[in-house]
């Protein structure tokens, strides 16, 4: 017994360093950068259903990711794949509906919504015709799955990084949130702030989706329940989006890999069933 | 020496609704702007605050061309009251109203004051999409009362007031032109416009338009021009309203 010890230990703490913590350290830049872009989501388009997924990057990305692995391509070739596609799906959004973004948003919003729908039938073509056995892989990155995230260090910069940038254009987007002619009115650029946002919430989630697949409703939800916990000012609402979000993803992830253990669940489904019942919750607040 | 159009011509397609528009705006003047739906006054209020640029012509302010002058710069002296569309601010009232500082930075000063002058105070920290259309345009003048412009542009700043705060707003109006500001507001009301403007334009959204006192401008027949069949009989019915 007094010899195993160590060696348990020794496996333990290697478990936890090599393993457990990037892991950890991954979900929590994730989960951040998703509710930080989802944010910013609904502040470009002043709805608080907005989420990082609208303009069609989830869809993209997973087309892009799906082929890759339909081919038999390795994991780094299939992540650079998804972060094409979610740049491919942004790039065909700005370019179809970005004309009036200085003055009106829905022409983008739609751009985004039917891309999104365009991805979502060629996904399904592609699932219906790929092999069986490669099916549970896609289905995880479909899902979203931190078991792939392999880049910890990157992610957390990632976040740093977006949360900085957030934070110098928070007084912006509280005016932004005002309609277009009066956020202009008060001498904000309406037009270069909203693409900025564009771009930030744009990159944070292909970065995310690349690495993790298509993690749903902490974009979603997070910043839609800190709005009705009361953090409106966006100075306060993007840090505390980005640790909510992070904390909350952290959590899903945990019960993810025990829930059904040895097996493990793909982290997306915990997302939604932690945060249907906590966002069912809320909506019952006056 | 304030905002001066001159040649100023605004088209909507091959519309022209304002032609050649020559003024010159006063410190210390309330000017009112009336005409039919479409005949071009939110547009006129969007060019003269600098956020469009009109077909012909040009604005100055100070000298100055509007196009000329940053964004910030331009919000601490023109504000616009544009008709209301707050559908995506998902904070509390005075959140709302203190963004009327934004151009100046730092937090807002006397907001107390403000939000107690148009009623507010006690919806302060109530979410401003709870509130109804006249709480709502209340809080939209006391976020321009906050900002403080020296020249205010107020597109139909009257709608969903009760007579009495239609009153305040008018009476607000005046004192802002006793402070040296320059007012501008569009209204539909010929009663309101002769009690409480010094000059009214006229926008007949034809290229037309007319430029006087109200002495000179409010009479049956420049109405009937105006708005069409009817309206001078209406002119006559409330020919009674005093100033506030």
């Amino acid at each position: 017994m007094a010899g195993t010890l160590p060696d348990d230990r020794e496996l333990a703490m290697q478990i936890l360093a090599e393993l457990r913590a990037p892991r950890v350290a991954a979900a929590f830049a994730c989960g951040g950068l998703l509710a930080l872009a989802g944010a910013l989501m609904q502040t470009l388009f002043r709805n608080p259903l907005a989420e990082p997924y609208l303009l069609g990057v989830s869809g993209g990305a997973g087309l892009l990711a799906l082929l890759g692995m339909a081919a038999g391509l390795a994991w780094p070739w299939v992540s650079a794949l998804a972060f094409a596609g979610s740049l491919l799906a942004l790039a065909l959004a700005a370019a179809l509906g970005g004309r009036l973004l200085a003055r009106d948003h829905t022409p983008l919003l739609l751009a985004g919504v039917m891309l999104a729908a365009g991805f979502g039938a060629l996904i399904a073509l592609v699932l219906s015709v790929t092999p069986a056995e490669r099916l549970p892989g896609m289905l995880f990155f479909l899902m979203g799955d931190l078991a792939w995230t392999s880049q910890p260090a990157l992610l957390w910069a990632a976040l740093l990084l977006a949360v900085a940038a957030a934070l110098a254009l928070s007084r912006r987007l509280d005016v932004l949130q005002l309609s277009p002619l009066k956020a202009a009115s008060l001498g904000v650029a309406v037009a270069p702030t909203r693409w900025a946002l564009f771009a930030l919430a744009g990159a944070c989630t292909a970065l995310v989706v690349a690495q993790a697949g298509s993690i749903g409703f902490v974009g979603l939800m997070v910043p839609h329940a800190l709005r009705k916990l009361g953090f409106a000012g966006h100075r306060v609402l993007l840090p505390v989006c980005a640790l909510a979000g992070g904390s909350l993803l952290v959590l899903a992830d945990a019960l993810a890999r025990t829930v059904i253990e040895p097996r493990e669940l793909p982290v997306g489904v915990l997302t939604a069933l932690l945060g249907v019942p906590m966002m069912l919750w809320l909506l019952r607040k006056p | 020496m304030s905002l001066t159009i001159q040649h100023l011509s605004l088209h909507t397609g091959t519309r022209t609704l304002v032609d050649s528009l020559d003024l010159a705006l006063e410190p210390g003047e309330v000017l009112g702007i009336l005409g039919a739906n479409g005949a071009g006054k939110s547009t006129l209020l969007t060019v003269l605050a600098g956020l469009a640029a009109p077909a012909h012509g040009r604005v100055t302010l100070d000298g100055q061309p509007l196009d000329a002058l940053p964004p910030l710069t331009r919000a601490q002296h023109i504000g616009l009251l544009p008709q209301g569309d707050e559908g995506g601010f998902f904070g509390s009232v005075a959140d709302f109203v203190a963004l009327g500082h934004f151009p100046f930075g730092g937090p807002a000063p006397d907001l107390a004051t403000h939000l107690a002058t148009w009623e507010l105070a006690d919806l302060a920290n109530r979410p401003l999409d709870t509130l109804s259309g006249g709480e709502r345009q209340r809080a939209r003048l006391a976020q321009l009362a906050v900002q403080a412009p020296r020249i205010a542009l107020l597109d139909e700043p009257l709608t969903h007031l009760d007579p009495a705060h239609q009153a305040r707003l008018l009476a607000w109006a005046r004192s802002e032109a006793d402070a040296g500001h320059s007012v501008v507001l569009t209204l539909h009301d010929p009663n309101w416009a002769a009690c409480h403007c010094d000059r009214l334009l006229f926008l007949h959204g034809n290229g037309r338009w007319q430029l006087g006192t109200p002495a000179d401008l409010l009479t049956p027949d420049s109405l009937e021009a105006l708005y069409g069949p009817g309206t001078a009989a209406l002119w006559r019915q409330n020919g009674r309203a005093q100033p506030v």
